[in-house]
């Protein structure tokens, strides 16, 4: 896999095919890029309504009856925001030509279907279908409010909010909801409209699938949309916090959850990036990492306490649940470990450790492919493309020196403390 | 001597080996080429609904506390000198464990020192260390994890429906027990389970991916030793046919209500076949999957949204068909599918839809087929159940139409039950 890259088959349009034949299965995801914008809100109702309805199939059954015909294929769009680009992606997963039951080319007829439902959704006259718009509003307003059902994620979510508040990434869920709630057909078309000319689409597909097939169809795709071009895609990288901010909220809950958001010091996706990795691996990663071993082992003061480098932004978050009393014991702990990455003062064998199991990992993702796709597509803004095999080799490069001066670069931005309602401690 | 058995399948043109080990123990070995990484399970069949049993010889049933068995996993990666985890980091394999209604499974996942980790598995579920202070520091974290549960909405109304349909089962019972009963666990019980469901007639090894069988037995030879099999008695008490509750409600912070419809089972033997599996599996797709016409209803009208969600539920002693979602309205939700129920049963499952759905489980089936984890996992579970792993393709060739319809029987709408989380 170490000659991979991705190829431009069109203006802004880039191609990855990995073919290996140890697969049953094929996988495609088709990515479009853009920046944070003024689209957002009827972006995130877009990703789910092109995956439920389309011009040729317009209703739940339909749509959903021909993703049945692709032998049950795994099929899903959604949305995310990778530092501050958004993505919209439609992916695809059939079982590999040679299991079809006829003379249809399984992979084929996945390709056409996702190039269908991209270039003809459910509109007409500028417009999306209004049954469907209204529909939508609700699924993605629900999907938005049931956020707070997981308070996991919904207490990083609102410390990525308050952490970020003068940054795009910084999405405040509240304006998000009033937007959605404010969006009709026309606004949805617009913003339909903008994704297909403006974004950046990246293919990344992994099995024993032809790549001059899809190679052709895309080329195809790409030259039905005209006058695309790309808006630029950056993220702000703050490199430093100026002083700690506390927050806190208050939910009917029964254990708290304590989020602590760091600015690492990188300033772009690739500063340093191998050390940085380390480094929050050793602070943070699996369970030889110094969270695990003091916060939960030895301290028992929880059942998870892990840190997270988010390369895409420049920020590590960490994220445990205690106990609302043991909250400074906990944060104190977890500030000290951080302290103790910084002095270097940890193990010789929490630095191999580290390494170990990353390289470990790395050179284990070819082995899926799921995996082979999202490890290709994450580095598909980067200078280089790299396999498993040589991100490993990167990582063994690393040295402790390295780490620590990383370490040294680390400042704590934001505490976040999501505990019990007020008189209504369990 | 060790038997070797290779069980092959031509349509996935993949093979697996089934070996009878000399120390007692089942093994599985899936080769999968050109892969890099390996994955392997060390499992028994002992998971949260074991909380009352004998060994052969006894007279005496022993009762234990509910979520020892989920304990006893957290406890095992203990030793006297390094624990698992700390073995591990020095292999670089990533390493877990989990615990379920029915099995108890560690793991590792690793590409390379395939052999050495393989050591360190199956040298720490063999062999136990537990301490009076070990098994205190566990309380506190444990405790912790129970709390974690206690705030998913989605983990409670499961378990809240799982109470409201069964009177005795401890199925009702949460995996990890509760912060009470995990704080009567002691070191000296600990041990007592071990003993009773950690011998080689209640477990099974399964390595998948770039492994050999040759490697596996190297391994295995040096560190499987013959143990004495117990022969084990779980008592469960007699579960009536009907349920306890019609509606169980419980409060919690949730954006919307959700709720978990479970049609209650009658079943006459404690397991249920993988053909009836299979077609309840289908069944529940034709009722209120994705191309179902009740899910586009109910989406349409409001009812529901794309959470919606069908499962069939089933282990020993306990069976039952779920519907879950979140709804503003979920005894709506209810009225419509059981509408839907008596509209099948009355009228038949159309052939063209019975055909459709069939052909989304042959290429499920296939789709299995790949991830070294899934295949570890299955082997483990299906030789459990009594089942080889590609039996599965045989048997969904044999369901037919009439299969479907009769299967409809196992649908008592007046054995159901509701559970709703909602906003307090």
């Amino acid at each position: 896999m170490g000659e991979k890259s991705y190829i431009e088959i069109a203006k802004d349009v880039k191609l990855l095919c990995v073919n290996s034949e140890k697969f049953k299965t094929n996988v495609i995801d088709v990515d479009f890029f853009v920046p944070i914008n003024e689209h957002f809100a009827a972006l995130n109702v877009l990703s789910s309504l092109m995956g439920h309805t389309s011009k040729n199939y317009k209703t739940f059954t339909s749509f959903n009856r021909k993703v049945e015909s692709l032998y049950g294929a795994d099929f899903e769009t959604n949305i995310a925001t990778i530092g501050e680009k958004v993505r919209i992606r439609f992916s695809i997963e059939i079982p590999d030509d040679r299991f079809s039951l006829d003379e249809n080319s399984i992979s084929e007829d996945a390709v056409d279907f996702l190039i269908d439902i991209i270039l003809n959704p459910n509109c007409e006259n500028k417009k999306f279908d209004e049954e469907n718009t209204a529909r939508e509003i609700r699924f993605t307003l629900e999907n938005i409010e049931a956020e707070k059902n997981d308070k996991r994620a919904y207490a990083l979510s609102r410390l990525r909010q308050l952490m970020c508040e003068n940054e795009p990434y910084g999405i405040d869920r509240e304006k998000l909801e009033e937007d959605v709630r404010n969006l009709d057909s026309e606004k949805l078309f617009a913003a339909y409209e903008s994704l297909m000319k403006t974004s950046t689409i990246v293919v990344t597909a992994c099995g024993s699938l032809n790549g001059d097939m899809l190679k052709e169809k895309f080329c195809e795709f790409a030259e039905s949309i005209p006058e695309r071009q790309a808006a630029a895609l950056s993220t702000v990288y703050v490199e430093k916090a100026e002083n700690i901010r506390y927050f806190t909220d208050e939910m009917d809950i029964t254990q708290a959850k304590l989020v602590i958001g760091l600015r690492s010091g990188m300033k772009n996706s690739e500063d340093d990036y191998f050390a940085f990795r380390v480094m929050t691996d050793i602070f943070g990663g699996g369970p030889y990492s110094r969270l695990f071993l003091n916060v939960r082992e030895k301290m028992s003061l929880c059942y998870y306490c892990g840190a997270r480098l988010l390369r895409e932004k420049g920020i590590i978050f960490i994220q445990s649940g205690i106990e609302e009393e043991n909250y400074e014991k906990a944060l104190n702990e977890i500030l000290n470990q951080l302290e103790i990455m910084k002095k270097g003062e940890f193990t010789e064998e929490d630095f191999n450790s580290s390494i170990t199991a990353l390289c470990d990992a790395f050179r284990g993702v070819g082995d899926s492919p799921e995996a082979v796709c999202t490890f290709y597509n994450s580095q598909v803004f980067d200078k280089e493309l790299v396999s498993g095999e040589e991100f490993a080799e990167k990582i063994s490069q690393v040295t402790r020196e390295q780490v620590v001066e990383c370490a040294k670069r680390v400042t704590v931005d934001s505490v976040y403390l999501l505990k019990g309602e007020s008189g209504n401690n369990e | 001597m060790n038997k070797i058995r290779e069980i092959k399948n031509e349509l996935l043109n993949d093979s697996y080996f089934e070996i009878d080990h000399k120390s007692g123990f089942k093994i599985f070995v899936y080769p999968k080429e050109n892969y890099s990484s390996a994955y392997a399970v060390f499992g028994t069949k002992y998971g949260s609904i074991d909380t009352c049993f004998r060994v052969d010889g006894n007279e005496e049933f022993t009762t234990v506390p509910e979520g020892i068995a989920h304990f006893l996993e957290h406890k095992l990666f203990e030793s006297e000198e390094l624990d698992a985890f700390a073995r591990y980091a020095k292999t670089g394999a990533g390493a877990n464990a989990y615990t379920s209604f029915d099995k108890t499974c560690y793991l590792f996942q690793c590409s390379g020192n395939f052999e050495a980790s393989l050591e360190i598995l199956l040298d720490f579920v063999s062999n136990p260390y537990f301490t009076e202070q070990t098994v205190q520091k566990e309380q506190g974290i444990i405790g912790q994890e129970i709390k974690m549960y206690q705030d998913e909405p989605g983990w409670e109304s499961l378990f809240a429906l799982l109470r409201a349909m069964y009177h005795n089962h401890p199925v009702k019972i949460d995996i990890a027990g509760t912060v009470e009963s995990i704080s009567h666990i002691t070191a000296d019980l600990l041990y007592e389970c071990y003993d009773t469901f950690y011998n080689p007639a209640n477990m099974a090894l399964a390595v998948a991916g770039n492994v050999t069988v040759e490697q596996v037995l190297k391994i295995a030879d040096k560190m499987l030793k013959p143990k004495k099999s117990k022969n084990v008695e779980r008592k469960f008490q007699i579960e009536p046919e009907s349920v306890v509750e019609d509606t169980i409600v419980r409060n919690l912070s949730v954006s919307m209500p959700i709720f978990a419809i479970g049609f209650k089972e009658r079943i006459e033997t404690p397991c249920r076949s993988l053909k009836e599996t299979l077609e309840s599996n289908i069944l529940l797709d034709i009722i209120g999957g994705k191309t179902s016409a009740l899910y586009e209803e109910m989406l349409t009208d409001g009812l529901i949204n794309t959470t919606f969600d069908t499962e069939y539920f089933e282990g020993f002693g306990y069976s039952a068909h779920i519907f879950s979602g979140e709804s503003t309205e979920p005894q709506r939700v209810r009225e419509r599918i059981n509408k839907e129920i008596e509209k099948l049963k009355k009228h038949g499952v159309e052939k063209e839809i019975f055909e459709r759905i069939k052909k989304k489980h042959y290429g499920g089936f296939i789709m299995d087929f790949n991830d070294i984890d899934s295949l570890s996992n299955s082997l483990i579970g299906s030789y459990f159940n009594g089942d080889g792993l590609f039996d599965q393709l045989n048997v969904l060739e044999s369901i037919t139409l009439e299969d479907i319809n009769n299967r409809l029987n196992a649908f008592n709408i007046e054995n159901s039950s509701m559970s709703i989380i909602k906003q307090g």
